[in-house]
């Protein structure tokens, strides 16, 4: 099977190192669910169309239940062509030895197997032999950029955090700088201790930005993702809290919410729709259902979320103000 | 149809803003008890139905940018809610009616739906 044409040795690299990171992610996360399949009796003619109007370099050929029975790439094309045999049945000439991959195979095995293969795709098959998926290394990318939108830390920095040091509280989660909370644009502490006063900070950065003449559709994502924040402050961590907001050269406005209180003992739960360890007295308040996190997510173009038991929680979101404005409609995610 | 007309229609007490209602015209419509689904629905102009009387109703809506907010099923709205609407300028209506009757009565009037307008 052939190589895809983009660019190897970089895209290799770039693997290699975010591997690290994201070691652990699942082949069903990263395999692209939506795969091209042919049938046995179609003929090689109408695969090289396909991959031809796809823009495609390998089908995976499937029986009626599914299952994985062979794979036709550019290749096997390429020999029919040369061979005159590009009118014959697929099943006469598809790879039937194909290297496949389970859904619950690590990143870290995955690229294993195509260093070892290099081949340019590989299946996502279950234990039946049903195709699951299909994974190319844009998928990997792909996936892996998704995820980074949301990075849960537990790198190097978690470890220091670990250590005693709370040096996290002081550097950027995002860029890893010194957060220089003395230069920010605007500056709000919460007030925890009375839950009708949620959201005050919120509205008086709104006030701030319209002030500063932000656009409406900026100025609206940026408050929804600053208050589902501040909710959360008075809500769960039993401590103050303070928002930043800093506007970088009028296109990027960073906000970071802080707190020293309970910290959040599971990010990955947390970060679930619908997951809550609301009391029923703040859901009789109209929060605590679950939303806060996946709200912040879908309004903001960059998050990241730090916390350690007992530490704190640190919320850091990053706007884009010009060209890049996410759809608001995007919600479905 | 202007929040106005809402509030005849439903019988609503006028808690705030009551000098401009029939200048405010009510874009689509939205309920929910909620807040958070409010703000991930939510779109500018809407005006929000739902039987939370305290604060947070209000500030909510003035995030997502509502119109208006009508306050149902509660037997009062909370001083300190009908407070913070006046400062905010955010119109707030209450009915005692059921969330079920005042959406049916607002849907018949053929106003659209906050959350299909936000996709």
């Amino acid at each position: 099977m052939m190589q895809p044409t983009t660019d190897k040795s970089s895209i290799d690299s770039l693997l290699e190192k975010l591997g690290e990171y994201f070691a652990d992610m699942p082949a069903s996360e990263l395999m692209n669910p939506n795969v091209l399949t042919m049938s046995k009796d179609r003929t090689l003619w109408h695969t090289k169309e396909l991959m031809r109007i796809r823009k495609i370099s390998g089908v995976p050929i499937v029986d009626q239940k599914r299952r994985l029975i062979g794979l036709v790439s550019i290749e096997d094309i390429i020999v029919a062509l040369e061979n005159e045999l590009i009118g014959e049945r697929i099943e006469k000439h598809m790879t039937r030895r194909v290297v496949t991959v389970a859904p619950d195979e690590t990143l870290t095995s995955v690229v294993a197997k195509f260093n070892r293969y290099r081949f340019g795709r590989f299946p996502v098959v279950n234990s039946e032999g049903t195709l699951l998926g299909i994974i190319t290394k844009k998928d990997i990318i792909g996936a892996i950029l998704e995820r980074f939108r949301l990075m849960y830390v537990h790198d190097e920095r978690r470890k220091s955090a670990l250590e005693g040091t709370t040096e996290w509280f002081e550097k950027s989660l995002i860029s890893g700088d010194y957060v220089e909370k003395d230069s920010a644009n605007f500056a709000f502490n919460i007030d925890y201790t009375d839950v009708d006063m949620v959201g005050i900070g919120a509205a008086e950065l709104k006030k701030f930005l319209i002030a500063r003449g932000l656009d409406e559709q900026s100025v609206r994502r940026i408050s929804i993702a600053t208050y589902e924040a501040e909710v959360n402050v008075v809500i769960h961590s039993g401590s103050e809290g303070t928002i930043y907001c800093w506007m970088e050269n009028g296109k990027t406005v960073k906000v970071r919410v802080e707190d020293t209180g309970k910290g959040i003992e599971n990010i990955e739960q947390a970060l679930k729709e619908g997951y809550s360890t609301a009391s029923d007295h703040v859901r009789e308040l109209g929060f605590g259902a679950g939303m806060g996190l996946s709200n912040m997510r879908r309004c903001s173009d960059k998050m990241m979320v730090m916390s350690e038991v007992g530490k704190g929680v640190v919320v850091e979101m990053i706007f884009e103000i010009s060209g890049g404005k996410k759809d608001d409609s995007e919600r479905s995610n | 149809m202007t929040l106005k007309e809402v509030a005849d229609l439903l019988n609503c007490n006028v808690l705030s803003g009551e000098d401009d209602l029939d200048k405010i015209a009510v874009e689509s419509v939205g309920a929910s008890d909620l807040m958070s689904d409010v703000l991930a629905f939510g779109s500018p102009g809407m005006l929000l139905i739902t039987g939370l009387n305290s604060p947070q109703c209000v500030r909510t809506a003035a995030v997502v940018g509502a119109c208006g907010v009508l306050v149902v099923r509660k037997r009062e709205v909370l001083d300190n809610t009908v407070k913070l609407a006046k400062d905010l300028g955010m119109p707030l209506l209450y009915a005692p009616t059921s969330m079920y009757k005042a959406c049916g009565v607002l849907y018949s009037q053929r106003l659209k739906d906050a959350r299909e307008l936000n996709g």
